[in-house]
């Protein structure tokens, strides 16, 4: 969808590009258009889409990316309340605060790029109508502008467990953890935000399963709280053996659970197929059906 | 050089051949149809179905070429094709039948104020809007200034776009639009906006622009400006190619079709 472009081509004063030399593209009917390396030349585009993201999150914002902090803390110390206060979780092992932590980051990234990702497109409709921008960049680049959400809580994870003794130096592996979680993050949103094109139930369907998707993933209790059925529930949750794994690199003794992170593997290459598959699918009718 | 781009020497910027656009009519299909569907096969359901099925055709078999170096005016009434011709030119939709060749890029300026976001400053829209277009940030950045100069908006670069006017609006727009580098340049009905001195302005870049070998398509209602800035003129009635010449010649019969007996 995009023509190749040099650079040097337009470096002169005059902005004139040779008309002799540039390309034909030949636009004809297609049940799909894009190809996967087209996902590489849109770096450009989703570093300045996501930077647009970021930046429009907190403009006119008082406390600004101070809510990165907020949102996690918040969250946290509801957990503190209702599985510490109230029903009294044990974790095996490690200590309660960076094991919450640690599944806060996860949640508290996914969360936010759900969000804005599931809306994203929507949110760009004038440019998907009227220029030939690539569609991908915008799902992409909303999780992208989510990860500051993750850095900040992992950081606070990381932080509890050195102060708590804990920290392993398998800590070293979580940017394969955050690569993991990126692909499956973006998978979902690549579903997500392409169905909210033609459908719009998705956008009041979101908060709903944000909010049970909380509960179905270990973020403030462990597996091992949890009877054998419910557990195999949680288990087939994709985060849930993200979540296990980052447990793994950041906290000493912490064993985690290899079913979940087996199923986790593979619902995430299973999921990052298929949103490709789906929006590549839905990608030539997006600016008539928007 | 591919085969059948020249033709007297000239290079096809833009050509279409059996082009046609489909659109669904109505809404896409809710939950309850689908429903109704599933639990009694008859009566109901099918004669929506029939209605919903129907497809209206913005386009149909389209035929044409332009050169690079002409401006190429569109006129037709509302719902004649126009815009939907630009947006595949653009590449923002695929026809459903036929093929469009386009040579180069194309900047389409298809809406004034488009996909500017409210909360970035001109700049940073002027940054999106190319990005958005595939022009490396290189050649972004050293246009910014002619962009600038262009729209006259030196002192308002770095303030949100929520807080233009619509005339810095539309001023900003012409400015990406005439000062970013392509080799198409589509306008549809965009210059309706632009004030006086501005318009002239405007005009002047549009004669540039195909005098340096760039192709344009334009999109108006207003006749005298098509006059003025067109070569050639296509005139589409209800997605089919009615009339493609001289503008003068073409401009000519669809006024006498248009302005009724009376006159």
């Amino acid at each position: 969808m995009t023509t190749e472009l040099q650079a040097d081509r337009y470096l002169d004063a005059t902005g004139l590009a040779p008309v002799e030399t540039s390309a034909e593209r030949v636009i004809r009917p297609a049940k799909r258009r894009l190809r996967l390396r087209d996902l590489l030349r849109e770096g450009p585009v989703i570093r300045v889409v996501a930077a647009r993201d970021f930046r429009v999150k907190y403009k006119q914002s008082l406390l600004g990316p101070i809510w990165l902090v907020v949102q996690p803390l918040a969250l946290l110390i509801g957990f503190l309340i209702a599985f510490r206060g109230l029903a009294d979780v044990q974790t095996v092992d490690v200590p309660y605060l960076p094991f919450a932590l640690v599944g806060l980051s996860v949640w508290a990234f996914f969360q936010a790029a759900m969000m804005v990702g599931t809306l994203s497109l929507i949110a760009a409709s004038t440019y998907i109508r009227f220029t030939p921008c690539p569609r991908p960049a915008f799902p992409i680049a909303s999780v992208t502008a989510s990860l500051p959400a993750f850095g900040v809580t992992a950081l606070g994870a990381l932080v509890a467990a050195a102060a708590w003794g804990c920290l392993s130096p398998r800590a070293l592996l979580i940017p394969i953890g955050l690569v993991w979680l990126f692909v499956l993050t973006v998978g979902i949103v690549a579903i997500s935000s392409s169905v909210a094109v033609r459908y719009r139930d998705i956008v009041n369907v979101l908060p709903l399963l944000l909010q049970v998707g909380l509960f179905v993933a270990p973020v403030g209790y462990p597996l091992t709280e949890l009877s054998t059925k419910i557990r195999t529930i949680v288990e087939l949750n994709p985060l849930t053996g993200i979540m296990e794994g980052l447990r793994w690199m950041v906290l000493s003794g912490y064993d985690p659970s290899l079913t979940a992170i087996g199923l986790s593997v593979g619902g995430t290459a299973l999921i990052a197929f298929g949103g490709w598959q789906l929006f590549s699918r839905l990608e030539p009718t997006m600016a008539d059906d928007i | 050089m591919p085969t059948g781009t020249h033709t007297n020497g000239r290079i096809a910027a833009v050509s279409a051949q059996g082009l046609t656009k489909r659109y669904r009519l109505g809404e896409h299909r809710g939950l309850m149809l689908t429903l109704q569907r599933w639990l009694n096969n008859s009566g109901a359901y099918h004669n929506r179905r029939d209605e919903l099925g129907q497809r209206f055709a913005a386009l149909s078999d389209v035929n044409f070429t332009c050169y690079s170096g002409e401006a190429i005016g569109i006129v037709g009434t509302n719902g004649s094709g126009k815009s939907t011709l630009l947006q595949i030119m653009a590449g923002t939709t695929l026809p459903s039948d036929g093929e469009m060749r386009v040579r180069g890029h194309v900047v389409p300026l298809l809406a004034v104020g488009l996909g500017f976001h409210p909360e970035l400053t001109g700049r940073e829209n002027v940054r999106l809007f190319a990005a958005a277009l595939g022009i490396p940030s290189v050649a972004t950045e050293g246009r910014m200034d002619a962009v600038t100069a262009f729209s006259e908006l030196d002192q308002h670069m770095d303030t949100p776009v929520k807080r233009y006017s619509s005339g810095m609006l539309s001023r900003l727009s012409f400015g990406i639009a005439m000062q970013l580098p392509a080799e198409i340049y589509a306008f549809d009905e965009v210059l309706a906006v632009a004030d006086g001195e501005f318009k002239l302005r405007c005009l002047d870049a549009i004669d540039g622009l195909h005098k340096s070998g760039r192709t344009v398509m334009f999109v108006s209602h207003d006749l005298d400006l098509v006059a003025d800035v067109c070569h050639r003129v296509m005139w589409l009635e209800k997605g089919t190619l009615r009339e493609f010449g001289p503008a003068a010649q073409v401009l000519e019969s669809y006024q006498r079709e248009h302005a009724g007996p009376t006159s």
